[in-house]
């Protein structure tokens, strides 16, 4: 009888020690869960300023000048053909007609 | 528990026992372990309900403060993925006149980083004391809100707010509409995206968790159109411009452009009524692009054929004034020809013979005398003529009498030319897996054959009137106009809208486009002239070449054959998801 009053007791002291510490436990994680959200917030407030910035650096308004002073331009139907074969004649007709005018003025 | 044999001492001839001596205080004791146990036990449940319940944060936000919240909109972006609005963290700065020390020092020392600071109306705020909490300036920089917090002044505070962002500036200004101040859509798809998609009330500066609005718009498209638009204003010496790409089967609008331009992020310049928006904001009398509605008419009722020849020497006779042509062919003309010559008098014959009960049906049928809405909101009501008398079926026959705004005239352009079928405008993209609309029939699909090719002739055709606007490369076929802008006592002269309505690929239209240049000049680039053929034409070619590519929509054209550029389909490498 005593042994079972004595080893409840125990066990009550025990479990209220155990839960305690849990307890306890628990405000720890729950200040780092907490610590952690913020810093999820700040690393989305960040992602949303940097990606305002990389679209306000890639707009087309500012890339347009810096593609073309790179020699670039819209595409045109110049460097399209049908066939690889046609694109082969077209750049030796090309190559011909650059060619020729150099000779004339040699 | 068993009952404990109570001793009896008073028995005399009872054994002296010792068990009984040891449990002379049985039940007090089993009593006592009993209160402690259930004590013990009492306080491991009240642990645990604790635990259980759910767990209250340490934070404890106030509430007090007398401020309206703050909103946190979803992104918006062009149909790529690629952003044209966003929400970004900003700093505002607010004063608490209760712990304002000195309110000459806080003005005089705010005023040194913000110059234009209203010194009177912030001085008559602190002197409140019991006002706490006044707004100084919202929407602050990191930067300058460091400078006000190395002031040093008391009583002053930060909030973090969100402010929208539009990173593309000035482009598509007028689709995106703008916010107020508390982050709310006043106009245009930020507007929508309240009524519609749905905004989030914040305390603080939390970024919504909702998806992106996506646009049909083509940031890339866009760009070409309003820097084309840009430069012919230019060189044409236009007061204005409008631009407008839309895809002809289902209505999803890719560009839409209008000069002067706004800016998304200063709301005050939207309100200037020069500014208003051309494309689905305002209503004009579109000239001879109506043209393709009088000959469809005449194509689709049997009126005519187009190797029916029209006497249009003599001008004709329309109530109190008389209709001309601006360039008189000087004999007659098959209707073919009155398109491309754009004969105005050739025009009028075809509606007459019509006539207008049946013009006005057919112009009832493709939409343009009802109200129509896109996200962006109500597109500008037509403004129709009080009557349709026969004078009214004259000018109307080529586009006087009668203003509609330009998205809405294109969308009407789209059933002709497409096959025949209704087209409705949305700014949102469909997505590709969305069963196609159903089929409302307009026009027979013979009537859109023909009209397709009327308006291919007027761009290869020599003497065609669009032949400016052609372009190596893309089949492409259009009709110019060239409209008189009323004005006090009636027709402005040489104040003239000059617009071009191209579609291509014409054999199978995919894209129209409708280009609008308000009040052009004479200029050395348009030849000294207004007219539609030599600036707007050539304005709609420089578009649909920059934009058919990014579109996949260029053809090898030397050897007749069609090979696609490259496929449009795939996801761009720049797409931001």
């Amino acid at each position: 009888m005593r042994i079972v009053n004595l080893a409840a007791f125990a066990l009550a002291l025990a479990s209220a020690f155990l839960l305690y510490g849990i307890n306890y436990d628990t405000r720890l994680l729950e200040t780092r869960v907490q610590g952690e959200e913020r810093a999820i917030d700040e690393a989305r407030s960040d992602i949303a300023v940097l990606k305002a910035e990389r679209a306000h650096l890639g707009r087309p308004e500012r890339i347009e000048p810096l593609a073309r002073a790179q020699g670039l331009r819209p595409a045109s139907e110049q460097q399209l053909a049908a066939s690889p074969e046609e694109a082969m004649t077209r750049a030796l007709a090309q190559a011909g007609a650059a060619r020729s005018p150099a000779a004339k003025a040699n | 528990m068993s009952v404990s044999i109570t001793p009896q001492r008073g028995e005399p001839d009872a054994p002296p026992e010792v068990i009984p001596r040891a449990r002379a205080n049985g039940p007090l004791r089993t009593l006592i372990a009993m209160i402690v146990m259930a004590l013990a036990f009492m306080a491991v449940g009240a642990q645990l309900v604790r635990l259980a319940l759910p767990s209250q944060s340490d934070i404890t936000s106030s509430v007090s403060e007398t401020v309206g919240g703050n909103y946190a909109r979803p992104d918006i972006v062009d149909r790529n993925g690629r952003l044209l609005a966003s929400d970004v963290e900003a700093y505002s700065l607010f004063a608490d006149a209760a712990r304002v020390l000195d309110r000459d020092e806080i003005v005089e020392k705010l005023a040194s980083v913000f110059p234009d600071l209203d010194r009177s109306g912030v001085r008559k705020d602190l002197g409140d004391r019991t006002r706490r909490f006044v707004w100084i300036r919202r929407g602050l920089s990191p930067r300058t809100a460091q400078e006000v917090h190395n002031l040093g002044l008391p009583g002053l505070d930060f909030r973090r707010e969100l402010r929208r962002a539009y990173p593309g500036g000035t482009l598509a200004g007028h689709v995106l509409g703008y916010v107020n101040i508390d982050n709310r859509g006043v106009a245009g798809i930020e507007r929508y995206v309240d009524e519609q998609v749905g905004v989030d009330a914040v305390q603080s500066a939390a970024l919504t968790e909702r998806a992106p609005v996506r646009l049909s718009l083509d940031l890339g498209v866009q760009h070409a159109v309003e820097s084309e638009l840009e430069d012919a204003m230019r060189r044409f010496e236009a007061k204005g411009a409008a631009g407008l790409v839309l895809d002809a089967n289902t209505g999803e609008i890719l560009a839409s452009a209008s000069f002067p331009e706004v800016d998304p992020a200063r709301p005050t310049m939207s309100l200037e009524a020069a500014r208003a928006d051309k494309i689905a904001g305002s209503t004009f009398e579109l000239g001879s692009v109506f043209k393709t509605v009088t000959l469809a008419l005449a194509l689709e009722g049997g009126y005519a054929k187009l190797d029916t020849v029209l006497d249009v020497r003599q001008p004709l006779a329309a109530g109190a004034f008389t209709i001309r042509d601006l360039h008189p062919v000087g004999r007659p003309l098959t209707v073919s020809e009155v398109f491309i010559h754009s004969s105005n008098i050739g025009a009028a014959m075809l509606a007459t013979r019509a006539g207008p009960q049946k013009l006005q049906t057919f112009v009832q049928t493709l939409g343009l005398m009802t109200n129509m809405q896109t996200e962006e909101g109500p597109i500008a009501p037509p403004q129709l003529p009080s009557r349709w008398g026969p004078v009214e079926t004259m000018t109307i026959s080529y586009g006087h009498g009668l203003a509609v705004s330009p998205l809405q005239f294109a969308v009407a352009a789209s059933a002709l030319l497409n096959g025949g079928h209704k087209v409705l405008p949305t700014f949102l993209k469909r997505a590709p897996d969305a069963e196609p609309a159903k089929e409302v029939p307009l026009v027979s699909a013979a009537t859109s054959e023909r009209m397709r090719e009327l308006m291919r002739l007027n761009v290869t055709d020599p003497a065609g009137t669009g032949r400016r606007a052609a372009v190596p490369g893309f089949a492409i076929g259009g009709k110019t106009g060239t409209a008189e802008i009323p004005g006090p006592g009636g027709y402005r002269e040489r104040a003239v809208i000059s617009s071009f309505l191209a579609a291509f690929p014409i054999d199978k239209p995919k894209y129209l486009v409708f280009v609008l240049l308000f009040e052009p000049k004479p200029t050395h680039a348009a030849s000294g002239e207004v007219l539609a053929a030599l600036n707007a034409a050539p304005t709609t070619g420089r578009i649909i070449a920059r934009i058919g590519p990014i579109l996949g929509m260029m053809s090898a054209s030397a050897t007749g054959a069609s090979g696609v550029a490259f496929d449009g389909t795939l996801p761009a490498k720049y797409e931001a998801q």
